[in-house]
């Protein structure tokens, strides 16, 4: 579909038909979740042999690509969407899958071996409509796929964020007009006056979502009234937390509502030009951030004259080369002035002197994709979600010891328990919770006790922890602590600019003591020394890099002291992790003598006479516990003791 | 921010004023008060880098620490300089650097005051002992006031390290060694060689120019070439060494003193 620009909230509002009219056609459709996740685990082989296989199969099928729904842990995901039908969702499909698919499709039935979900309604979130896929009673096949809302991963969940991933083709601004797209922007630019905006933004409530939490609306007036002609909008897209992948799936899934959050944005600052800084390390994310740039500006989305308005603006793409402090504003503002990507004091704050000493409003992707939502909908509506001080929803990557692994949008104020248990399915392979680490690295872990916390920026730091990004990585019993704290802080060591002395020296020496501790080189005075290391490299460190480092550290002190002090007084690891406190020893009564270990051992350190119990030589053994997965007699124990008996 | 009225704030107790863009550290200077910093240097940009000069701001209840090289106080702040935070912080830093540059003797001697008797953290082994503590003073130095840029940093963390250009002889260094003498902790060195200047730190050899008066080598040729473009000079005056200007001047001067008294 070949469309001319738009230049009138008219002309908008036709083609948004149209294009809604297009989306919601009678044809069959089948939707493969093509985000990096879903093709990490093979959806571009089932998308490769679905279009091969489609010839002339089904009138009028379309074969697409969509963004990533959240539920990673059922990837690859195909959703298929038949005339008159509930859409269903199939997972863990695999290329040998697609026939039966196909077979399925063209029989008008539900191919149950791979269906876990159907959806009755394509959602219009920013209409608030829901359009009804299906026509008259369920086929008795379609009527035995749970309805997502029965689903236990999508029950509990509000899709505001991700409001249009896994639904839409990324690489289509149709499909985003459809679905209401612009249409936000579009008012916003010809019924709004910007102070109009920022208002409707702080009543909202909206909260930087990138991990600080300040007040969008304030930013956004302070950034308007700063002095000066220039101003810029920035989209921070450097999402670097480990297993935190959240603004990737929006950009992924649904780069052009980052886009339009900027529009409304940029009006309502006052600027004219844009910028996206996003890590190198995403190229889907930039390859569609770059498409839908061009598509907005054809459109003329973006341009001199945005819907007849006279507003003026342009966004440019940035990549970022991996530095993680490179998500650090003033940081990520050197970086993109070609400056070493090195943080600055913050006395003066950016939005009054930021990107080339000019006013700079940076927001994060899931803030920039939540405003058109609220301009849409309405403050009060958004606002009506989520608990006092934290509104809205908030996208979680929950991750780590958990069953059902994905991307998680919920009200604020949910509880962690009810994320993790009932969404997330609790702990893989039964086993218990320990703790749950929020947001990111610098983060801090929090105990079962506090698992009926609510999910909200004030209550998570309370914990001593914080809201972040929204990485979420869940913990079993079979987690050591000292070993979590000293991954975190090893990250940050590496990540750490090395500008500012606390941070630099002080995390090395704090790995240094870590790694003394997990390597049973404890010493009595280490506790209170990492204490009064992390006081000082908190209360020093030039940025929040250095000023949250310690977290990890100081959380589990915190809350697992007991763990420390095993370490320590009794060379001992309660979980049996650290590996110069353990020791794999073959228990004679369940060997076998299969010699399965033998040859999986890499240090060739177990040896016996076959089909008699076998022994491991410690002298050798480095504890890779490679022999503990290759035993099928579960003979192989972990001891606690680095000696033998 | 050059503009605009001063600030009253109170430091230490007593009311003070900052000027327009002034920061708590000068503001300290001209009281008299003495704030320890490592990376300051009135010739350079202010950096915040060393975390020494940090101090405490209160308002109420609620204080922080700054960082007194950039911090401009605001209406009613409440300056600390020395209170038990800013000396804990202080300590820290103090002794991070002495664990890491035992072998520079002014930052064993602040520890001290500091109360900071031995670190208890051993160097790291894998690190090579060397006594540049990061300040950044040379970077700036040789960007801010020379205006080459040749030299800035390299890696990061602890691995991060004052470094030319992919670690080759800088194109832009004209061999001034600005770097050399802003260094506080003399990390960085040249030497005058057979015709040439060494920087051995910056894997740099340039050649020295000689005097056009006593024939020894006293300067490099770009150097000379900048400093006579920038002072404007008469080439004669440039390619002269400081020595022989002074005998030259002091020549000059007796003439006319001679003549006038004659």
């Amino acid at each position: 579909m070949k469309t001319s620009p738009i230049s009138t909230p008219a002309q908008l509002a036709k083609l948004a038909a149209s294009a809604r009219k297009a989306f919601l056609a009678p044809k069959p459709k089948i939707l493969v979740g093509a985000a990096t996740c879903g093709l990490a685990t093979g959806a571009g082989r089932v998308l490769d042999a679905l279009r091969e296989q489609t010839n002339g199969k089904l009138d009028g099928l379309r074969v697409l690509e969509t963004g990533c729904i959240g539920a990673c842990f059922l990837e690859p995901l195909v959703d298929v969407v038949m005339p008159g039908q509930a859409r269903i969702t199939y997972a863990h499909v695999t290329s040998e899958d697609d026939p039966g698919i196909l077979d399925a499709m063209a029989e008008g039935k539900v191919y149950e071996k791979r269906a876990v979900g159907r959806i009755d309604a394509e959602p219009f979130l920013l209409d608030d409509v829901k359009k009804n896929y299906r026509r008259g009673k369920f086929a008795e096949d379609v009527r035995k796929v749970p309805s997502y809302e029965k689903v236990p991963f999508f029950a509990g969940q509000l899709h505001v964020a991700m409001r249009n991933c896994g639904y839409i083709d990324p690489s289509s601004i149709e499909d985003y007009i459809a679905k209401g797209g612009y249409s936000a922007a579009a008012k916003a630019l010809t019924e709004m006056e910007p102070e109009q905006i920022i208002e409707e933004i702080k009543t909202s409530g909206l909260r930087g979502r990138g991990g600080g939490g300040f007040p969008t609306g304030r930013k956004w007036e302070t950034a308007r009234k700063a002095p000066g002609d220039v101003r810029y909008v920035i989209c921070n897209a450097d999402e670097g937390d480990p297993g935190a992948y959240m603004d990737r799936a929006i950009i992924e899934g649904d780069p052009h509502s980052v886009i339009e959050g900027m529009i409304i944005g940029s009006y309502a600052i006052g600027s004219h030009e844009g910028y996206v800084y996003v890590r190198e390390e995403y190229p889907l994310a930039v390859k569609r951030l770059r498409l839908a740039l061009r598509q907005a500006e054809e459109m003329g989305f973006l341009g001199d004259n945005i819907f007849g308005s006279g507003h003026r603006f342009r966004i440019r793409i940035n990549r970022g080369a991996g530095a993680f402090v490179c998500g650090e504003s003033t940081a990520l503002m050197a970086s993109l002035e070609g400056r070493v990507g090195e943080p600055r004091a913050k006395y003066i704050h950016t939005v009054e002197s930021g990107l080339w000493a000019k006013p700079s409003c940076l927001n994060n992707v899931e803030t920039w994709n939540n405003v058109p939502v609220i301009i849409a909908r309405g403050a009060e509506w958004y606002a009506s979600i989520g608990t006092e001080g934290s509104k809205g929803t908030k996208v979680f990557s929950l991750v780590g010891k958990v069953n059902r692994v994905g991307l998680v949008e919920v009200p604020m104020g949910m509880t962690l328990r009810q994320v993790i248990e009932d969404i997330g399915g609790g702990i893989e392979n039964g086993g218990q919770f320990k703790a749950v680490q929020t947001g990111g690295p610098s983060g801090g872990c929090i105990p079962s006790e506090y698992l009926d916390s609510p999910v909200d920026f004030d209550e998570l730091t309370k914990l001593g922890s914080m809201m972040g990004s929204g990485g979420m990585i869940v913990m079993d019993d079979r987690t050591c602590m000292v070993d979590v704290a000293r991954y975190f802080l090893a990250f940050l060591k590496d990540e750490s600019c090395g500008k500012c002395v606390p941070c630099r020296e002080g995390t090395a020496r704090m790995l240094e003591i870590l790694d003394g501790i997990c390597e049973g080189r404890g010493r009595p005075g280490d506790i209170d020394l990492l204490h009064e290391l992390s006081e000082a490299i908190v209360d020093g460190s030039l940025c929040a890099l250095g000023g949250s480092a310690p977290n990890p550290v100081l959380t589990t002190l915190k809350y697992f002291s007991e763990e420390y002090r095993a370490h320590i007084e009794d060379r001992r690891c309660p979980a049996k992790v650290c590996r110069a406190l353990i020791r794999f020893a073959i228990d004679p009564d369940k060997c076998t003598g299969c010699a399965a270990c033998v040859s999986a051992c890499p240090e060739k350190a177990i040896s016996g006479e076959k089909k008699e119990p076998h022994a491991i030589d410690q002298t050798k053994c480095v504890k890779c516990g490679v022999c503990v997965d290759a035993c099928r007699f579960d003979a192989i124990e972990v001891k606690q003791g680095s000696e033998t008996e | 921010m050059t503009e605009g009225e001063d600030t009253p704030f109170t430091l230490n107790g007593k009311p003070a004023v900052a000027h327009p863009g002034e920061t708590v550290l000068s503001v300290a200077k001209r009281h008299g008060i003495h704030i320890p910093t490592l990376c300051h240097h009135d010739a350079v940009a202010p950096y915040g880098a060393c975390r020494l000069c940090v101090v405490e701001v209160s308002w109420g209840k609620r204080s922080k620490i700054v960082t007194s090289c950039i911090y401009m106080p605001y209406e009613n702040d409440s300056v600390e300089t020395d209170s038990a935070r800013v000396r804990r912080v202080r300590a820290m830093v103090l002794e991070l650097l002495w664990s890491r540059h035992p072998e520079v003797e002014a930052l064993r001697d602040l520890a001290g005051e500091y109360g900071v008797e031995e670190p208890r953290f051993g160097a790291d082994p894998s690190e090579a002992p060397n006594r540049c503590i990061l300040c950044g003073m040379c970077v700036r130095v040789c960007a801010e006031v020379v205006g080459q840029h040749a030299i800035g940093y390299a890696r990061r963390g602890s691995e991060r390290r004052i470094s030319t250009p992919y670690g080759d002889a800088a194109e832009e260094c004209i061999g001034c060694a600005a770097c050399v003498f802003i260094c506080p902790t003399g990390a960085l060195h040249y030497e005058d060689v057979g015709g040439l200047r060494l920087m051995k730190e910056l894997q740099t050899e340039i050649p020295l120019a000689s005097c056009r008066s006593c024939g020894e080598p006293f300067a490099t040729e770009q150097q000379i070439a900048r400093v006579q473009e920038r002072l404007n000079l008469p080439k004669e005056v440039a390619e002269t060494c400081p020595r022989c200007r002074g005998t030259q001047h002091r020549r000059a001067m007796e003439k006319v003193l001679v003549t006038k008294r004659s």
